[in-house]
């Protein structure tokens, strides 16, 4: 009993114990690390399910870390929106890293594996941790945690291009830190509280003294999480990062890291700051049409792209920013739809990237316009890919259309029907980019090496398979993910 | 506000003023030069900045170091602030040390360590 | 009416789908198989339609709710009298066409894709037809949209592929717009099933757009202009059966959703009271003269074919447009009879373009000579298309304009007139070229054609029979159906 209570604890200290441990395993046998992570991250997502079923079943809890009770000591309050990201990241990320077990040995030196491990286990700590805690600094504990390890996973493969896109990304996300941590200060300055729910009762008074500078505050939160959630147009990093990353590396940076800021600014906007401040500044404004441009442009940029893992970050670029439209749009619906893409897109973009990953394990082809015919070839990847683009698309029972019914439905409801001609607008885009490749797979003839694949391992098709599957479950039947979104919206609004 | 109030205002706050300014200065060093230390440099000055702010907030005038004396009831200065920037500094110094990694590493790779150089080694597109 | 009464929509849906996988995985063994199992999946379906008919006539109305996706949103089936008929007629094309393409598709490649894409294909147009709701019309009619997409492109040469492209686009485009006026109807009205009141009970921008946006989704696939352009280049380049497909019933879909969309989510007083039937009426006439004058300067066979379905879909949108009884008994009663005489001119155009290997109108000289039976097919459709008395063609065209007239719009009778007209210019010369023209050929010696295998003869006979049939005998099935389901429509009562 005593280790159910800690649960909320263990599911992220867990991981980072072991991830210390991963390169002792490594060095001892080269199969224990593989399994080790694998179990340590079924643990987590074991201990996610548990937490979101006492959520539903009870209504949200905190923890008290230590048992000193807040406002003195870190609280984690596990509440709907906390533990749809902690599943969401703890699931994908299992998918993700069986996926990787096979690949990884392929694309890194051969010494390395046990260290990606460890960089890959912290990452997901850091990332459950954020979406868990209830107290500023620790949030930004767990951001800078995740900004060491999402760079690691990128520089670990060692080509001169990666490097430099991590140094880049490390650069910029160190940029976003520090107007994280400057606008802890000018908030800490004016509340004297670390933990949301004190800072959130004693900012309304704090506004009527000081209001100069929360507004600071906010706006280097906007700033600092945008750079780091790749919002247009401080996403300058995104596509040399993740298009060449790992694949692995690529499918959790795009599918998972990027959106747990957004899920971090959610919070801070709707439950930290009053709701009197939205009707002063024109913050929601302003990342409506950040949004909008990051939709449009991301779109635009990753038709004209010939590397099928740069369109696949360029078309990450866009669908953040229907993550972001959903916040900003103030309405339930949108905000439904909004958080339930931010499941969607994770499993989606996942799914892509790991059958981009099995196309270049095969063949070591790249480029789009090399790989015609791979359809017939290798039928397995190219209808994941298949699936992912209609899910992209929105073509109904598939999960990406749910999230853009709740989306337009919200947009219309808030009576912004503008920003639904935007959404179904990139659906049009997305079908531009995605639907070519599609037909280019199965309907022209394969040459060169496409023509002769390398087999794929089990380890490397059963993540796509299920991910596919989940894409479709998740259309048909969206139910079961979506009591939780739900009320994770109502609590947001405070409904 | 007349020139002597903004001033004296600027006195009372100067701390936050000073930080701010590194601040800028940090942040502009990030992202306009070219040299990758250099960068690294500014990324260091942006967080000492920001270290001064937090120290800045928490100092009380008339306090006392924050070493409890049983019994007796004096002004302390705040404690919590410098234990944040403990942190912060560790996180700075982490991300520092894998930066300057990074770029041992890039100049094995390119053979230069500014930034404009690489890019065109590259053949990469911005944006 | 039982629980398996109920069932029965489900099962017309559900059983092609199923026997796709069936036949997917049969094909690898056996051709034969392959076709056996085709044909057989069509004949069942069609019966299971027919089994439909003495419930439908009694009139009582088969519903059933599969599952629920969201609160409000879900997959049910409603079949009632004009779902009915559709379902009917399509069923029985589709069934010919199987029939017949087996002995046309025998020597091409791609086999193993084009049988189950067939198959799936009918199960979305069921689905389509029986649809309970908008949303399950809107996940069927992509469904559909998108695996025709395969007969399309089935001959992956650089056109097909072009061609495809374009469809795909476009249908894509339609598809954002049904979604963008499905979720307004749902925002408006609380839910979008199709049994119970007009849903939408006032005029309001947010309803106009609605009603543009089912415009641009269901008429792009009607073949409405502007948006018909991906059309002539679709449906020339697949393959004859699909074609007959393409042009007999998928375009009937975008009818059948307009319909739908006009009389039950806006309901017909509220559609007189606004006023906006004069754009889809302004529409329907551009496209009845645009397809009807360009057809005539096609020389390619489908092409000129394809455009002529064009101009005939603007008969059905105009007769939707008029909304008095005979004016849409005249329009659903089109509706059957342009899908059979389409499918015949198709599949006669087929076996020619199969025996001779030529599709310009201009080499088609004194075939009907060699091939005189599909000729005769050819002309048999070619004329109740141009809207001669006894065919079907006429009794469609002249219930129309008696409709026109009851709405006083005598315009519209000359338009008709007109446009028949037009039609007879670019059919004609068809006709009697094959039949009184010299043959042409490259050295002008008589190269024997033989006449079509049975198997291709027969439904095209059939077919072409039925449009004479269906103008001639007293007991018309199509024109009862037809009657039924205008009044059906226009009682408004849900």
């Amino acid at each position: 009993m005593s280790a159910a209570t800690h649960l909320p604890a263990l599911v992220i200290v867990v991981p980072l114990f072991f991830a210390y441990l991963m390169p002792l395993f490594a060095r001892w046998r080269e199969g224990w690390s593989t399994v080790t992570a694998l179990g340590v991250l079924a643990f987590s997502f074991a201990g996610s399910l548990v937490m979101a079923w006492q959520v539903m079943a009870y209504g949200p809890f905190s923890y008290q870390m230590g048992n000193w009770p807040p406002p003195w000591g870190i609280e984690l309050y596990i509440d709907y929106l906390a533990v749809f990201a902690a599943l969401t990241m703890t699931g994908v990320g299992l998918i993700i890293l069986v996926y990787a077990s096979k690949d990884l040995p392929h694309e890194l030196k051969p010494h390395l594996l046990g260290w990606y491990y460890t960089l890959y286990l912290l990452l997901m700590a850091s990332m459950v941790g954020m979406a868990l805690t209830n107290d500023i600094f620790n949030l930004f504990v767990f951001v800078e945690i995740c900004a060491i390890a999402a760079c690691g996973i990128i520089s670990i493969k060692g080509s001169g291009e990666c490097l430099e896109a991590a140094f880049k990304y490390l650069v910029l996300s160190a940029l976003g830190s520090g107007c994280l941590l400057l606008a802890i200060a000018l908030i800490y300055m004016v509340t004297g509280h670390l933990n949301f729910t004190f800072i959130a009762q004693a900012l309304p008074e704090a506004m009527r003294l000081y209001p100069n500078n929360i507004l600071a505050a906010l706006a280097l939160l906007l700033v600092g999480i945008g750079v780091k959630a790749a919002l247009f147009p401080l996403h300058v990093w995104l596509p040399d990062a993740h298009s060449s990353a790992p694949s692995p590396s690529s499918a959790v940076l795009s599918g998972l890291v990027i959106k747990i800021y957004a899920v971090a600014l959610l919070r801070l906007l709707y439950q930290v700051f009053p709701a009197s401040l939205f009707e002063v500044t024109p913050v929601m404004t302003i990342l409506l049409w950040m949004s909008t441009l990051a939709i449009v442009v991301g779109s635009m940029f990753a038709i004209v792209q010939e590397d099928i893992k740069k369109m696949l970050a360029y078309s990450s670029v866009a669908q953040i920013g229907y993550v972001f439209l959903g916040f900003a749009l103030l309405d339930v619906s949108a905000l439904m739809g909004g958080i339930l893409h931010i499941f969607n897109h994770a499993m989606m973009k996942a799914m892509l990237f790991l059958a981009a990953g099995a196309f270049i394990y095969s063949t070591g082809v790249r480029k789009l316009s090399d790989l015609v015919g791979i359809g017939r070839t290798m039928p397995i990847p190219t209808i994941a890919f298949t699936i992912g683009a209609m899910a992209m698309v929105g073509i109904p029972l598939t999960n990406g259309f749910i999230s853009k019914w709740y989306l337009v439905l919200g947009a219309i409801h808030g009576e912004q029907p503008f920003f639904a001609g935007v959404i179904l607008l990139s659906s049009l885009l997305n079908g531009i980019y995605y639907l070519p490749i599609v037909v280019n797979a199965f309907f022209s003839e394969p040459h060169g090496a496409v023509a002769e694949p390398k087999r794929l391992p089990p380890q490397m098709q059963v993540p796509l398979a299920v991910l596919g599957f989940a894409c479709l479950l998740f259309g048909v039947a969206p139910s079961l993910i979506m009591g939780l979104v739900s009320r994770a919206s109502q609590a947001l609004f405070g409904l | 506000m007349t020139i002597i109030e903004i001033l004296l205002r600027l006195h009372q706050n100067s701390y936050y003023f000073f930080a701010i300014i590194l601040f800028i200065i940090g942040f502009h060093t990030m992202l306009t030069h070219n040299n990758l230390i250099k960068k690294i440099i500014g990324m260091n000055i942006m967080d000492t900045a920001i270290f001064l702010f937090f120290v800045a907030i928490g100092y009380i005038r008339g306090g006392r170091a924050p070493i409890l004396e049983p019994g007796a009831d004096h002004l302390y200065v705040n404690p919590l602030p410098s234990a944040l920037i403990l942190t912060g500094i560790v996180v700075a110094v982490s991300i520092t040390a894998y930066a300057l990694s990074l770029i041992v590493k890039i100049y094995q790779h390119y053979g230069t360590i500014d930034a404009e150089e690489i890019m065109r080694l590259r053949g990469g597109e911005t944006l | 009416m039982g629980m398996a009464t109920s069932f029965l929509p489900v099962w017309i849906v559900m059983f092609p789908m199923v026997m796709t996988l069936v036949i997917f995985y049969v094909e690898h063994h056996s051709e034969k198989m392959r076709n056996a199992l085709a044909v057989a999946t069509s004949v069942v379906t069609f019966l299971s339609v027919l089994v439909l008919y003495p419930y439908i006539m009694a009139g009582s109305i088969i519903e059933y709710n599969m599952f629920q996706l969201l609160p409000n949103l879900g997959i049910s089936f409603r079949v009632d009298i004009l779902g009915f008929s559709l379902a009917l007629l399509s069923s029985f094309v589709w069934m010919l066409v199987t029939i017949y393409s087996i002995d046309y598709m025998c020597k091409e490649h791609g086999c193993n894709r084009y049988y189950p894409v067939l198959i799936f294909t009918l199960a979305s147009c069921m689905g389509i037809f029986m649809a309970g709701d908008l949303f399950t019309l809107f996940v069927f009619f992509e469904l559909m949209s998108l695996i025709s997409y395969v007969l399309v492109v089935h001959e992956e040469s650089v056109e097909a592929l072009r061609a495809g492209y374009k469809y795909l686009i476009m249908t894509i485009i339609g598809g954002l717009a049904l979604f963008f006026g499905i979720i307004i109807t749902f925002e408006l009205a609380g839910s979008v099933s199709l049994g119970g009141p007009a849903l939408i009970t006032e005029t309001s921008s947010l309803a106009f757009f609605a009603f543009i946006s089912f415009l641009i989704g269901f008429g792009m696939k009607a073949g409405m202009f502007p948006l018909h352009v991906w059309l002539p280049d679709a449906h020339p380049v697949a393959p004859s059966p699909a074609s007959a497909l393409l042009s007999g019933i998928m375009l009937k879909t975008g009818a059948y959703g307009l319909l739908r969309v006009i009389f039950h989510v806006f309901g017909l007083e509220l559609m007189q009271q606004s006023g906006w039937m004069v754009i889809l009426a302004a529409v329907a006439i551009i496209t009845i003269l645009l397809g009807s004058a360009v057809a005539i300067t096609q020389d390619d066979l489908k092409r000129r074919l394809a455009y002529s379905s064009v101009g005939q879909m603007g008969y059905i949108l105009l007769g939707m447009s008029i909304m008095t009884e005979r004016a849409l008994i005249g329009d659903i009663f089109h509706i059957f009879s342009h899908a059979l005489m389409k499918s015949t001119l198709f599949l006669a155009a087929g076996a020619i373009i199969l025996k001779t290997g030529k599709r310009s109108i201009r080499e088609l000289g004194g075939i009907g000579r060699q091939m005189p039976f599909t000729m005769t097919g050819f002309t048999l459709a070619a004329l109740a298309m141009i809207g001669i008395p006894p065919f079907n063609g006429f009794l469609s065209k002249w219930t129309l304009s008696l409709g026109a007239l009851d709405a006083g719009l005598p315009f519209y009778v000359l338009l008709l007139l007109f446009s028949s007209l037009l039609s007879g210019l670019y059919y004609l010369p068809i006709i009697i070229a094959a039949f009184f023209g010299p043959e042409l050929g490259a050295e002008h010696e008589y190269v024997k054609i033989n006449e079509a295998p049975y198997k291709m003869l027969i439904p095209i006979a059939i077919l072409a029979v039925t449009s004479l049939l269906f103008g001639l005998l007293p007991i018309n099935l199509p024109f009862d159906l037809s009657r039924m389901a205008a009044k059906y429509l226009l009682k408004g009562d849900f």
